[in-house]
């Protein structure tokens, strides 16, 4: 472990004081490196590169130019990755695989946005974090990882990351910085903090929280403002309504057979979409426990995607339709709890038929509530999980970390304090705050009345060029920390290789405040879990679980099932609001989460899971809005709110609620990098803070003659009639389903007899369960960073030439108003009888004798004939140099197990062959011959949350994979071709309402 | 120069009711031929020549900078995509080696037949053969995305110890398209032998007497020589004659074999040799008709000539049509609805102007002539002639481009758009057909002067009353 420690060289950042007089090796001797370290001890050693090194000295002479020059040549070779320096802890792998070079070794740790934690494992490789997984003993995590804990790694390499600090426009050490902030906190000391300031973004993290503690003691007249711009107020301001106190809403669809999204995009968003999948996609196969979901919104989302029935709606008139759903469980159903809450609401058929259906199912059922919708839709979604006995059950609460949300309200008292200029220090660790902030707080301009504005920033970005001091932020695998996930659980935030560039962490910053941050992060949150948990011998052993596996065990918040004040609720969600004029616009968060992943190439390449757009975003309108406005996909209009306006190309979208325009948060950054200005539109622009969410009164003009060119990665949404995402009615499944499916699988009739495999210890295949997947694109993104996958940028994929192997296709059905979807992932089939394979005339792309269709990219000449002669276009091709002009910081990034193709070259989805390798080497080196079926995952696979992805061993007939092509609900895509794919999907089947379908 | 057809009418006193145009006008002697057919050798450039050849070289230039610049950055240049991984290269690439099926018919295969108006057309037809081959070749090359490694197609014993894949027709290609040309080579060259000596001799400086005479070989014209000539040409037909064929057989297979609707196509083969046909008898028509009129060679390029190509072009278009007709009423027929849709959407999806242009070219064009005045005006042949050409790249375009853009799985469908380059590509090789058109009419007799000379004694032969001794056998 101390030989881990060795391999550190000094760096920059995070020496921990208990580092310094341990300079002991493996061997347990004392090593030195001069005779002064030798004579003087530890002391000198610590200087030996002192901080600020990397500084031109200011007088500097030609003599100690040449010195310099050098001893940089000299030194050149020896920047390079370093592990971190003090002792992290591997995830189940002995740490020593670590010291080969070239193994691949993965750690916990965990990755906290808007406060909520999703536990990872991060695959390092010769101390390069390569590859991000989810962690399977995290609680919100199962192993599973989404599309943005994915694209985080590629944030990690970013060449555009500030490097080092900046006070008053002058570049200081991070000696310096720590003594200047010294200062700064000492000036404010007198008055007790009166004129400082801190804004923050959400956080659970329990060190962090503790340090905002310790500074409040210190400067008990500092305020802390936490704001998020994708607030979750209402949800918090709900859940106070109807329990009389905040508290945290937690879901568990494992019970749930009826659930109710009102419109709440669950599966794709929020802190347990990853686990929500999970447990969704666990009921979706046919049989007595197959689960219904409904949803009520107005833009086609993918959980909205998921549904078996969808109620397409304004976001307004969610508020309505709960009444309705309460007013016939009031009515019909007996829970006269819920009667004065439904108020004078005449259920429609649908709300009569869905709450029949909850009540049916008491206490296995579920009513959601999106965190857009405003407190009283929560309240009647908490009120009617309580009536149906779901509270406890399906649904329980417990207390959130703090009691005020991160939101607009609390920036409204920043505002207010700063435009009275009674801020001199106002501390920035909330992420762009003059980006997210809401169009009627003019942060840009209140700043300039402070007259120091510290701000922590990864990027230069909008709030960077208004700050006196931008210190450069360490990025979440280079810090140490905590984090705190949904459901209270906390993992030890670990760092997985030493800051790339000079940096610090948000605890370093807050702990400056308190004169701790030469502690450094390490110590301070080992300090921190000490005091809690006691030290002593038992701490270090317990310090090391913790680390390797990612959790602290028995931090989970424990579920309580308050009582809900019926009254309350009922005199909030009482009135229905009044009809508005013109159009609503309702803001909504895609891949780029709040704009901070604006600059992830992976993430503005990655098409959108229902429009398919890639490098834009758009005003979303229905069709019928689009004919009564007198526009279509492109037209170029001016958004009018309120006085505010915005510029955006239209984009007409299927499923769309009438009457609504859909403004996807985060885009149209005007100072980030090259790849993201100017990249979309910033609907934020229109957003004010009293409605954060959804306002009516919107304004749509379209403008100009030339038309904005959206590009689509899919641009033709029809089956055209062929059987392809094949879906059916649990109803006509169990008549007559599996019939239906004969001609699309079995044997097929073939010239050559086919190759038996017999001898083969391992036949590879894969199944995808299109009854699972929801179509989020997490596979998309953990695919294109496991395989070194080009981003080819707007124009490329404007000519259809983006380079993802995996794709998922989108097939609507039915009316265009309210069609039903269906998403199949499609990658390389690995066709037994490959039609790409005889077309190559050069022989690079052959059958392995394991059943792999392998491209041999050195002997790709390419003709592309293999392309042109694949019916499943799943083969990519590198039409230009798409991996040049790398910064040396990406290249870091690369996966050293995968070839980086050149131009001219065709390439296609392996089922991660590199994988397969590494664990048939791992195999055969403990002397066995078999590889454990679930040892080995394709990268899709392993980030899926749904598990609808399952790769294996088809030899093995017990193996997951085998089972799925032996399943009634298999078919093979294309199958009258006979190109026997390896991979076979299951029908995806829809659990309609009788009584609605009727 | 021209000759004095006139001084000739009474020598030509029969008519042949069959054969109302002669193959040859008048009687020229030997040394009147050599004057008119070497007169575009020996005399001094021309002005017209010099502007053409100028153009021919700009857009040369054009060609080789597109190619360069595809070479520099990828086939990113072009507007290929997935799916349409195919795109001009591969449609110039078969127009061009179907234009250069025309040559090699009219050579072998006519000669096989005996067809005496094959004579002052072969040279013509072969050296466009072998120029439009050329064209053609560039683009097995310059599509490939790793060009520098094209030799990797090559069957040659590497120390990488592996072959290429003899199972793909791509393979097939690189065979088929590389002995046509040296077989269309060698034909042409050996036939030129004669008339290389011939300007040999009549050269008025040592240079150009030098030259000549390396190329010609040391013809003397003896009896010998001629034997071995005569055998030697003789057996070059009958190996070019099958070639005819295979070659754009073989280029079908690069679709036939594939399985994509549209592609996948057991017609193919003889469909596309007749579109071969076809499309190469419209160029020597187009060719031949501003050449023969700038020339003077009104006298041995006859009406005839021009009349026959015409009935050429008017039962291969037919074929074309019949291949057209069959390939939609098989895709109705097979019930297949992928193969259906392929021809569904020819007709009315993005590219269908392109469709409607290739049947108007090509089906509807033809057939004016059916009516002999169409067949012996030079404009309506001409006119028609480069509509064909027109017709024959839009075929392959309609095959290619719009087999592939639309295929299996609708989630992958997608437009071709062509780039600068793609067009600069284009109109640059037929700069550098032109090029190579405009050195060889400027130095190589292109009228074959010494079969011209064969047949005008033939024809004398026939003429003359018969011979005593054969009265007498009568």
């Amino acid at each position: 472990m101390s030989s881990v420690k060795r391999i550190g060289l000094p760096v920059v950042g995070q020496d921990g004081p208990d580092d310094a007089p341990d300079c002991r090796g493996a061997d347990g001797r004392r090593h030195w490196r001069s005779l002064e370290e030798w004579s003087e001890g530890a002391a000198a050693a610590k200087a030996e590169f002192p901080r600020g090194a990397a500084f031109l000295p200011e007088a500097l002479t030609r003599r100690g130019f040449l010195q310099m020059l050098g001893a940089s040549a000299a030194l050149a070779g020896v920047a390079a990755c370093r592990p971190p320096r003090q002792e992290i802890h591997a995830y189940v792998r002995h740490p020593e695989q670590a010291l080969f070079p070239g193994n691949p070794v993965p750690y916990a740790t965990a990755l906290a946005r808007h406060g909520h934690a999703v536990g990872l494992l991060v695959t390092t490789v010769d101390g390069r974090p390569i590859k991000v997984e989810g962690n399977p003993d995290h609680p919100e995590s199962l192993g599973a990882s989404g599309r943005l804990e994915q694209a985080t790694i590629l944030d990690l390499y970013d060449p555009r990351r500030i490097e080092g600090f900046t006070a008053r426009k002058q570049p200081k050490a991070y000696r310096t910085l720590l003594r200047e902030l010294a200062t700064v906190a000492a000036t404010h000391e007198k008055d007790g903090g009166a004129r400082l300031r801190f804004l923050t973004g959400a956080t659970g993290s329990p060190l962090l929280l503790d340090l905002r503690r310790r500074i409040s003691e210190r400067f008990p007249r500092a305020r802390f403002h936490a704001y998020e711009s994708l607030t979750e107020e209402a949800t918090a301001d709900g859940a106070r309504l109807a329990f009389g106190r905040a508290l945290d809403t937690r879901l568990h669809l494992d019970g749930a057979r009826i659930v109710l999204a009102l419109d709440a995009d669950f599966l794709s968003d929020g802190p347990s979409a990853l686990r929500l999948a999970r447990e969704f996609a666990a009921h979706r196969t046919p049989g007595p426990d197959m689960s219904r979901l409904y949803v009520a919104e107005a833009h086609l989302s993918t959980t909205g995607a998921a549904a078996d029935h969808r109620f397409r709606m304004k976001p307004s008139e969610v508020l309505g339709f709960a009444r309705q759903v309460a007013a016939a469980l009031a009515s019909s159903q007996g829970l006269g709890d819920l009667a004065r809450i439904a108020g004078d609401a005449k259920p429609t058929r649908e709300a009569s038929a869905v709450a029949e259906d909850l009540a049916r199912h008491r206490g296995a059922s579920l009513v959601i509530a999106g965190p857009r919708q405003p407190a009283a839709v929560h309240a009647i979604a908490h009120a009617m999980n309580a009536a149906l006995g779901n509270a406890g059950k399906t649904v329980d609460y417990a207390a959130p970390p703090t009691e005020e949300p991160a939101g607009p309200r609390q920036l409204a008292a920043l505002a207010k304090d700063l435009a009275a200029g009674a801020v001199e220090t106002l501390v920035i660790t909330a992420w762009n705050p003059v980006y997210t902030a809401p169009a009627d707080v003019d942060l840009e301009a209140l700043l300039t009345k402070v007259p120091d504005v510290l701000y922590l920033a990864y990027r230069p970005d909008e709030t960077s060029a208004r700050a006196t001091w931008v210190i450069g932020e360490s990025h979440p695998f280079e810090t140490w920390g905590d984090a705190r996930a949904h459901d209270g659980t906390v993992s030890i935030v670990q760092p997985l290789v030493q800051p790339l560039l000079e940096s610090i962490s948000e605890v370093e910053l807050l702990a400056a405040f308190l004169g701790e941050a030469e502690k450094g992060a390490y110590q301070l949150v080992q300090d921190f879990w000490r005091a809690r948990s006691g030290a002593g011998a038992a701490f270090a052993a317990r310090w090391g679980t913790w680390l390797a596996k990612g959790v602290v065990e028995g931090t989970a918040a424990k579920g309580e099932a308050p009582t809900v004040r019926f009254a309350d609720v009922a005199g909030a969600a009482g009135q229905p609001p009044p009809k508005a004029e013109g159009l609503e616009a309702s803001f909504v968060v895609d891949k780029l989460d709040d704009g901070r992943f604006a600059e992830n190439a992976w993430l503005l390449e990655l098409p959108d899971p229902i429009t398919t757009i890639s490098w834009d975003n758009a005003a979303m309108v229905s069709p019928r809005t689009a004919q009564e406005l007198g526009v279509e996909t492109g037209t170029r209009v001016e958004l009018r709110l309120r006085g505010r306006k915005v510029d955006a190309p239209v984009f007409v979208a299927p499923g769309h609620a009438d009457g609504v325009v859909t403004l996807p948060l985060g885009w149209g950054r005007e100072a980030a990098g090259p790849t993201a200005t100017n990249v979309g539109f910033d609907a934020g622009a229109l957003r004010g803070s009293q409605a954060a969410w959804i306002e009516p009164g919107l304004a749509l003009a379209p403008f100009g003659k030339r038309k904005h060119k959206l590009v689509q990665t899919q641009e033709h949404f029809s089956m055209e009639g062929r059987d392809l995402a094949l879906s059916f009615d649990a109803r006509a499944w169990e008549e007559e389903g599996p019939k239906r499916l004969e001609h699309l699988r079995g044997a097929v009739n073939a010239m050559y007899s086919p190759f038996g495999y017999d001898k083969q210890a391992f036949k590879w295949g894969m199944g995808i369960d299109l009854a699972k997947c929801t179509g989020c694109n997490g596979c998309v993104v953990a695919c294109q960073a496991e395989n070194n996958i080009a981003v080819v940028g707007k124009a490329q994929v404007a000519r259809s030439r983006e380079m993802h192997w995996l794709r998922v296709d989108r097939y609507f059905s039915g009316p265009p108003e309210n069609p039903e979807v269906v998403s199949q992932p499609l990658m390389c089939v690995h066709c037994e009888a490959a039609p790409c394979e005889y077309v190559c005339p050069v022989n690079a792309t052959v059958h392995s004798d394991e059943g792999l269709n392998e491209m041999v990219y050195n002997r790709c000449v390419g003709t592309r004939y293999c392309s042109n002669n694949c019916p499943y276009k799943v083969r990519r091709f590198n039409f230009l140099e798409y991996q040049k002009g790398k910064a040396p910081l990406e290249k870091l990034r690369m996966n050293p197990d995968v070839t980086v193709r050149y131009r001219g070259v065709m390439e296609k989805c392996t089922y991660c062959v590199q994988r397969i390798e590494r664990a048939r080497i791992a195999v055969r080196a403990s002397g066995q011959n078999k590889i454990p079926d679930g040892e080995l995952q394709t990268a899709c696979q392993q980030a899926c949350p749904s598990q609808a992805i399952v790769f294996g061993n088809l030899a093995d007939p017990e193996s997951r994979v085998s089972k799925m092509h032996q399943d009634e609900r298999r078919y093979d895509l294309l199958h009258f071709l006979g190109t026997r794919p390896r991979t076979a999907y299951l029908v995806r089947i829809r659990n309609p309402n009788p009584a609605l379908s009727a | 120069m021209s000759v004095d057809t006139k001084r000739h009418a009474a020598v030509v006193n029969r008519v042949d009711p069959l054969e109302p145009v002669p193959v040859l006008v008048g009687r020229p002697d030997d040394r009147e031929l050599n004057q008119t057919l070497f007169a575009p050798v020996w005399a001094k450039t021309r002005k017209g020549w010099l502007v053409l050849f100028a153009l021919a070289l700009a857009l040369t230039g054009l060609l080789f900078t597109a190619i360069g610049y595809t070479f520099a950055v990828g086939i990113g240049a072009w507007g290929n995509n997935i799916p349409v991984a195919w795109a001009y290269g591969i449609v110039n690439f078969v127009w061009w080696i179907g234009i250069g099926h025309a040559g090699t018919l009219i050579s072998a295969i006519l000669l096989l037949f005996q067809q005496k108006w094959r004579t002052s057309i072969n040279r013509f037809a072969e050296a466009m053969t072998l120029f439009a081959v050329i064209q053609a070749l560039l683009f097995p090359l310059i599509h490939l995305g790793r060009p520098w490694f094209a030799f990797w197609l090559f069957p040659y014993p590497s120390t990488l110890g592996v072959w290429p894949n003899f199972k793909s027709p791509l393979l097939w290609d690189v065979f088929a398209v590389s002995t046509y040309f040296t077989a269309s080579l060698l034909f042409w060259y050996v036939g030129l032998l004669p008339d290389l000596a011939a300007l040999r001799d009549s050269s008025k400086s040592h240079a150009k007497r030098v030259v000549y005479g390396i190329f010609s070989l040391g013809w003397r014209g003896s009896a010998r020589h001629w034997r071995h000539y005569r055998i030697a040409y003789l057996l070059l037909a009958g190996l070019c004659t099958p070639l005819v064929l295979s070659v754009h057989t073989i280029v079908s297979f690069d679709f036939a074999v594939s399985q994509l609707p549209g592609w996948h196509t057991t017609i193919f083969p003889p469909y596309f040799v007749a579109g071969a046909i076809f499309s190469g008898f419209a160029m020597v028509l187009t060719l031949i008709i501003p050449a023969r009129k700038a020339f003077g060679f009104e006298h041995v390029i006859t009406e005839k000539h021009l009349e026959n190509m015409a009935k050429v072009l008017l039962a291969t278009g037919l074929m074309v049509a019949y291949g057209y007709l069959s390939e939609h009423f098989i895709a109705w027929y097979s019930g297949n609805k992928y193969e259906q849709f392929v021809f569904w959407n020819r007709a009315n999806g993005p590219y269908a102007p392109v469709y409607l242009l290739m049947l108007f070219c090509n089906v509807l064009v033809p057939q004016i002539f059916w009516s002999g005045r169409a067949r012996r005006s030079i404009w309506v042949l001409w006119i028609a002639s480069i509509l064909v050409n027109v017709g024959m790249w839009c075929e392959r375009f309609v095959i290619i481009v719009t087999s592939l853009h639309r295929d299996f799985l609708p989630s992958s469908w997608a437009i071709f758009k062509p780039t600068v380059v793609d067009w600069s590509i284009l109109i640059g090789t037929i700069g550098f057909f032109g090029l190579l058109f405009l050195l060889f009419l400027r130095f190589v007799p292109s009228v074959s002067a010494s079969e011209v000379k064969e047949l005008r004694r033939e024809l004398e032969h026939e003429a003359a009353p018969p011979h005593p001794v054969e009265r007498a056998a009568r």
